[in-house]
């Protein structure tokens, strides 16, 4: 066999997530078009999830590039960091497909449900390979595939105007922020003749000072990523699209592809910026992009819009679409310090961010399957009427502040020391302030819950046992991790292995 | 007579990336703004082949060239499929009416 | 038993009364009999406890099981600058086992008490919530490793003690006590508040273990022993206001507001015991210094109490001294450096004072919640049960041979001889024997004047009747406990007992030699854990046991003869002595007027501070504004409504401000999404202008 030919049969074994959810993706599109029969495919969808988890962690060890090319560089970098985005990324789907069972809201798409699990898969095909992807091609095609996805999530509900007004304003919003992405990305090849991140990384070492050709192409792949992660200024199609997409996509969208967002940013700076590491694991910079001060101001930006713009919000989804953002915030603000302290910090955040967030979806799915509206003045008295939705909600919004005992306070806690240890104390102040900023409208949240006096006479509202289970597996790591933490840190820091330097 | 080289290429490609930066922004009808995004992704088409021809880097540009356009139906594909939609929902597709979602 | 069994065991033990306090409080609305969720709690807790008791002192004795697991790690993440790392944990060793069976013994008892004592009380489930509650923070005190977890313990006891101290929060003085025991134990944590901060500062720890290793290794605060002394005695400060120790005594006689089977548990046995458990826990880091400080807070919370006692007529607010008193005691022997003893009377202690209030509770339900022993008197055949465990009592608390307090008194006085005649600290050898048989007169005089004599108050003892079995048995088995046989088979010393020789050694200290008392430095060079005291300590004790047992048997039995003398036999008249010495006795009935000294210092201090500020407030402070005022209505006049703009717009100013950010952004968000690309491309040519620079 020759040399090539060996590495690519090499290569499919480090690629057997990947292959799996092809061979899902496929399966379900079959089921679907054969059976017709909707009862089964969440099941078969969520055999699948569990199939590539196990898929993952057995080759989480890994750490190779997968379709090497003769330079020794491939296409793809497996390697823990990026497993451990990929089991975020799939722990997500898990819990959006059991959203997906359980929302009232899909019940009009009933019949067109293989459609809708066939293109989630191809979003975490997507997602895989952004998270592996170190080769700008491939980059490329995997932001595509997860946006054209989502595009058609997202304006599932196709006689919703609502939705089919998101899904319009996204593929529009979307299709010309990954063009600019591709401009950027066709200057790059130009500056460096090769398409391979690893590669660039040893052309870029000859840049000894900021170079105006890098920072234009640098800030035009970022408005690429930027979208994805709706950072501020990439952000505007966040709130609309997350008000109008089924409650369920809007959940996936704030989690999954965010993350998957976050990693395609640290491998671009990772590997193709950072010439070496010190002892105490901050990096050393490339100095062609001044990529720290950018992170600083965009991180800023973002919180404080996201924090700020979410105040005066009446809808839930909506206001929650706005702390999505000031939470890629905080992200980006870990991000920005530039050592791999900022990474544990961002790692940890999202086990964390995965947990509330999703919870928080989760009450306003429930809640509107039971009195269908995310309007804010409709959950007045709701807290009562509902006991355990309300302190569930509770704690999820707690968290999502950051105020202990609950797991969003260790989230931020770690990127504040972070921040803080790299001495970068007016980022770590404006951070605590626009934790200050949120917690008023999350609180607000729980005002009307519990304070506002409902309009009507209400009845009591019953869940079932199963919803209740769900809400409390999602609640109750809330609180134990918020106390317990120390595996969620074992974990993270023996997933900090990022391929390359 | 002058030589066709790289550089007008890329005028070229500029003054097309922002033709479609313009359409996008200007035109009424959504599937003006969709073949505005389509001028987007040609441009960068033209930069990786002119790159790939002019710089010896290889077939790597005509390659990104060959997906982006595949890319660029499926996502055209999509878009019409949506601006259909949008259509049975509002009787309309100019993009400004299209703000119920908005603050 | 494996590690891994006794941490599953330990946790049970801890976590139950939680689940316990939980269930009760949540479902104590719904369903009347759910208190009983939590007394079967308890029990499963007390069986535990005696369990891990009889594997641990029976077979492994010396071994130490700690768990605990990293809560925050800095130091691995990486981090150069700021980096510790902060454990939690529980440890079981032998003073911690044995506090874990003294504690949930006596909260069994006292939940079964108080189910016959608070009988058709309307928050009868939340009472027994809140014991729960209580039993849950005090197993955190006990089992913790760590001074995080003891000092938010140490918070969780002070808010449950004042929880049920204001049980009857109707009562104006219950709600008061409450206050005044949680203010109190607010002055006294401050003052551990400051050690702990000096602690974690130096040792960026907060495990005890780790701290005592660090300190062994010569590193000390600020680098000076002198540091180390006050980071000691700061850390005591939380022990003084727990245990009520002088000058913070004043709340535990106002804390008898509450139910008296709370009084047994919280007030007498175990919380208070809390700060002297909280000294033997830390006892190696305190410094000569230290220690000295500590014994002398000790010895005059011993005397001082006493003396109040001896004139007090509420049954229970003579045991209340007498509790401060016993804890001074405590406090007293370890300072000398009698570690072994101090831990050792807090146990017997421990059954003994519960049983007196658990007794004294006894006494009071047969007397329809009268208090006054002036007005008690003959209920020894109406209470026979009663009336013979408190006799054990105060036997015990008496230090008579034969019973408990006879072996952990004698050891603290023989102590107490050793310390005077190393260090020639002679007062507070003078001070044991005196309390000791100021207690001995003071006991039997509560006992006489209760239980002796001629009924004084007719009707109530004609209605007298013994309590019913739910409250005599748990008398009973304290009694029992107050005997020598549970500690030690020879009934003179508890020395040879399995208690000392196996259980319990002294620590080494672990603070530099030149720190220490001489007498804690060994003078062998074999550092033997069991030899910590220099041989001449050793010998020195051991000589003065025998002058101690004689001299402390002839002073209380003194004290009982003159009890017996004047309220039994009454040959002489107990007003008569009033009189003759009325100025002493008027200072120990108004309890050496240390309420209205703090009400004449303190309070009125700042109460005196709070009127300069109302009156500053008052005249300066609106002065300025009415003046602000009148000047902007000057303005106003010109152009109206100019007032309400500046006042009200300054002061909504900051909600202002974010709310106009937060208009304006949400009036960026058009709906239109060709303005949303414009101001993406907008903000992108901003971006490359920007860092192009």
């Amino acid at each position: 066999m020759s040399q090539p030919l060996a590495y690519f049969f090499d290569s499919l074994y480090l690629i057997k997530p990947e292959t799996s959810i092809i061979g899902f993706l496929v399966l379900i599109l079959l089921y679907d078009l054969i059976f017709k029969k909707e009862k089964w495919l969440p099941y078969i969808s969520l055999f699948g999830l569990v199939v590539t988890l196990f898929l993952i962690i057995e080759q989480y060890g890994y750490n190779k590039f997968a379709f090497q090319s003769s330079t020794n560089f491939g296409m793809m970098a497996i390697d823990p960091f990026g497993a451990f985005f990929k089991i975020i990324i799939l722990l997500s789907s898990i819990i959006v497909i059991l959203f997906s069972i359980l929302s009232k809201e899909l019940d009009v798409a009933r019949d067109r449900m293989g459609e809708y699990y066939t293109l989630i898969f191809g979003m975490i095909l997507g997602m895989f390979l952004m998270v592996s992807a170190s080769d700008l091609i491939l980059i490329y095609i995997a932001v595509e595939l997860v946006s054209l996805s989502s595009f058609v999530l997202a304006g599932f509900l196709k006689n919703d105007s609502r939705s089919s007004e998101a899904s319009l304003k996204y593929i529009i919003f979307g299709g010309v922020s990954s063009g600019i992405m591709l401009f950027g990305i066709s200057i790059l090849y130009g500056i460096t003749g090769t398409t391979n991140l690893y590669e660039m990384n040893s052309l870029l070492q000859n840049f000894d000072s900021t170079n105006i050709l890098m920072i234009l192409t640098m800030i035009l792949i970022f408005a690429g990523i930027g979208y994805k992660i709706s950072a501020v200024p990439f952000h505007f199609w966040t709130p609309d699209v997350y008000e109008g997409a089924p409650v369920t996509i809007t959940a996936y969208l704030s989690v999954a592809s965010k993350a998957a967002g976050i990693v395609l940013l640290i491998r671009l700076i990772k590997s193709t910026f950072v010439s070496q590491k010190d002892t105490f694991g901050y990096w050393e910079m490339i100095p062609a992009f001044d990529w720290q001060g950018f992170l600083i101001i965009i991180s800023i930006l973002t919180m404080t819009i996201g924090n700020f713009s979410a105040l005066w919000q009446s809808n839930v989804k909506r206001m929650l679409a706005y702390s999505s953002i000031a939470h890629a915030g905080y992200i980006l603000a870990a991000i920005a310090v530039l050592s791999d302290q900022g990474l544990v910090g961002v790692m940890v955040y999202f086990i964390i961010y995965l947990l509330m967030n999703l919870g928080a979806f989760l009450i306003v799915i429930v809640i509107k399957n039971k009195i269908n509206s995310e309007e804010l003045e409709d959950y007045d008295g709701l807290g009562y009427r509902m006991p355990l939705v309300g302190v569930a909600f509770t704690i999820f919004l707690i968290s999502l502040t950051g105020i202990p005992p609950t797991a969003g306070f260790i989230g931020k806690l770690y990127v504040f020391i972070a921040l803080v240890d790299a001495k970068m104390l007016v980022l770590a102040v404006i951070m605590l302030l626009n934790s200050v900023v949120s917690l008023y409208y999350y609180v607000r949240i729980l005002k009307h819950l519990y304070l506002n006096k409902p309009k009507a006479e209400t009845t009591d509202i019953e869940l079932s046992f199963s919803l209740k289970l769900f809400i409390l597996v999602l609640a109750v790591p809330n609180i134990i991790f918020g106390l317990y933490f120390a595996p969620i840190l074992e974990f993270v820091k023996t997933s900090l292995i990022i391929l390359g330097i | 007579m002058m030589e066709v080289g790289l550089q007008h290429f890329l005028v070229v490609s500029a003054i097309l990336f922002s033709l479609g930066i313009f359409g996008v922004v200007t035109r009424k009808n959504a599937v003006m703004v969709l073949m505005g995004i389509e001028l987007i992704l040609n441009a960068a088409n033209i930069n990786f082949i002119a790159f790939a021809k002019y710089g010896n880097f290889g077939f790597d540009g005509q390659l990104i060239a060959l997906f982006v356009i595949v890319l660029a139906a499926a996502e055209a594909a999509i878009a019409l499929a949506i601006v259909l939609n949008i259509y049975k929902n509002f009787a309309t597709v100019n993009v400004d009416e299209i703000n119920k979602l908005k603050e | 038993m494996s590690e891994y069994n006794y941490t599953l065991l330990a946790l049970l033990v801890f976590f139950l009364p939680l689940l316990g306090f939980l269930v009760t409080i949540l479902l104590g609305k719904k369903f009347s009999k759910i208190y009983l969720f939590e007394v079967a709690i308890i029990t499963i807790v007390l069986i535990l406890s005696i369990v891990i008791g009889f594997f641990k002192l029976g077979f492994q004795v010396d071994e130490r099981i700690i768990s605990q697991f990293t809560w925050i790690d800095l130091k691995s993440a990486g981090t150069p600058y700021t980096s510790f790392i902060i454990e939690l944990g529980i440890v079981l060793d032998n003073i911690s086992v044995i506090m874990l069976f003294v504690v949930s013994l006596v909260s069994t008892l006292v939940h079964y008490f108080s189910i016959a004592y608070m009988k058709g009380d309307p928050r009868f489930n939340r009472y027994f919530a809140y014991l729960g509650l209580f039993t849950f923070s005090m197993m955190g005190i006990v089992l913790t490793h760590n001074f995080l977890m003891m000092y938010i313990f140490w918070e969780l006891v002070g808010v449950s003690s004042y929880l049920l101290i204001g049980f009857w929060y109707e009562k104006d003085s219950a709600s008061d006590a409450a206050k005044k025991a949680f203010l109190a134990n607010r002055v006294g944590d401050l003052g551990m508040l400051a050690g702990l901060l000096i602690l974690f500062t130096t040792y960026h720890t907060f495990t005890i273990d780790n701290v005592f290793g660090q300190i062994a290794l010569g590193v000390l605060p600020f680098n000076s022993e002198f540091w180390l002394t006050i980071m000691g005695v700061l850390l005591f400060c939380g022990a003084i206001g727990k245990s009520a120790q002088l000058p913070l005594h004043v709340w535990l006689p106002d804390a008898m507001e509450g139910p008296t089977p709370v009084s047994a548990l919280i007030h007498a046995a175990t919380m208070v015991a809390a700060g002297v458990y909280l000294v033997t826990r830390i006892f190696p880091l305190f410094t000569g210094d230290a220690l000295l400080f500590i014994a002398v807070v000790g010895a005059l919370s011993a005397l001082i109490p006493a003396t109040i006692a001896l004139t007090q007529n509420d049954i229970k607010k003579v045991l209340a001294y007498s509790t401060i008193s016993q804890l001074g005691y405590m406090i007293m022997a370890l300072g000398i450096g009698s570690y072994f003893y101090g831990y050792f009377h807090l146990i017997t202690h421990a059954f003994f004072k519960a049983g007196l209030f658990l007794a004294a509770g006894s006494v009071i339900h047969a007397m329809h919640h009268e208090q006054d022993i002036q007005n008690m008197g003959g209920l020894r055949k109406k209470l026979p049960i009663t009336y013979a465990t408190f006799l054990v009592f105060c036997l015990a608390i008496s230090g008579v041979p034969l019973t408990s307090g006879f072996l952990s008194k004698d050891g603290i006085l023989a102590g107490a001889l050793a310390f005077g005649s190393l260090t020639g600290h002679y007062l507070i050898t003078v001070v044991g024997f005196t309390v000791a048989m100021l207690t001995a007169f003071y006991m039997f005089r509560l006992l006489i004047l209760t239980f002796h004599g001629k009924p004084k108050d007719k009707h109530a003892y004609d209605h007298a009747h013994e309590s019913p079995a739910l409250m005599t048995v748990p008398l009973i088995i304290l009694a029992v406990l107050s005997f020598f046989a549970f500690y030690s088979f020879n009934p003179t010393t508890a020395e040879k007992g399995w208690v000392f020789e196996k259980w319990i050694q002294t620590p080494e200290s672990v603070v530099p030699e030149s720190a220490r008392y001489s007498f804690m430095v060994p003078e062998s060079e074999i550092r033997d854990r069991k030899i910590i005291h220099s041989e001449t300590y050793t010998k020195t004790v051991h000589d003065a046991h025998i002058p101690a047992v004689i001299l402390s048997l002839l002073l209380s039995g003194f004290g009982i003869l003159v009890a017996f003398t004047i309220y039994y036999w009454k040959k002489i008249s107990a007003d008569k002595i009033a009189n003759s010495l009325k100025p002493l006795y008027k200072f120990s009935l108004n309890k050496w007027y240390f309420d209205e000294l703090y009400d004449k210092t303190f309070i009125a201090f700042t109460m005196f501070l709070s009127k300069i500020l109302n009156w500053f407030d008052a005249k300066i402070i609106d002065g300025v504004v009415n003046g602000a005022a009148s000047v902007t209505r000057g303005f106003s006049k010109i152009s109206g409504g100019f007032d309400t703009i500046v006042i009200d717009g300054f002061v909504n100013f900051s909600a202002f401000f974010s709310g106009l950010v937060g208009i304006v952004l949400r009036k960026m968000q058009t709906g239109k999404v060709q303005v949303y690309i414009v101001l993406l491309i907008f903000s992108i040519v901003i971006l490359i202008f920007y860092f192009s620079r």
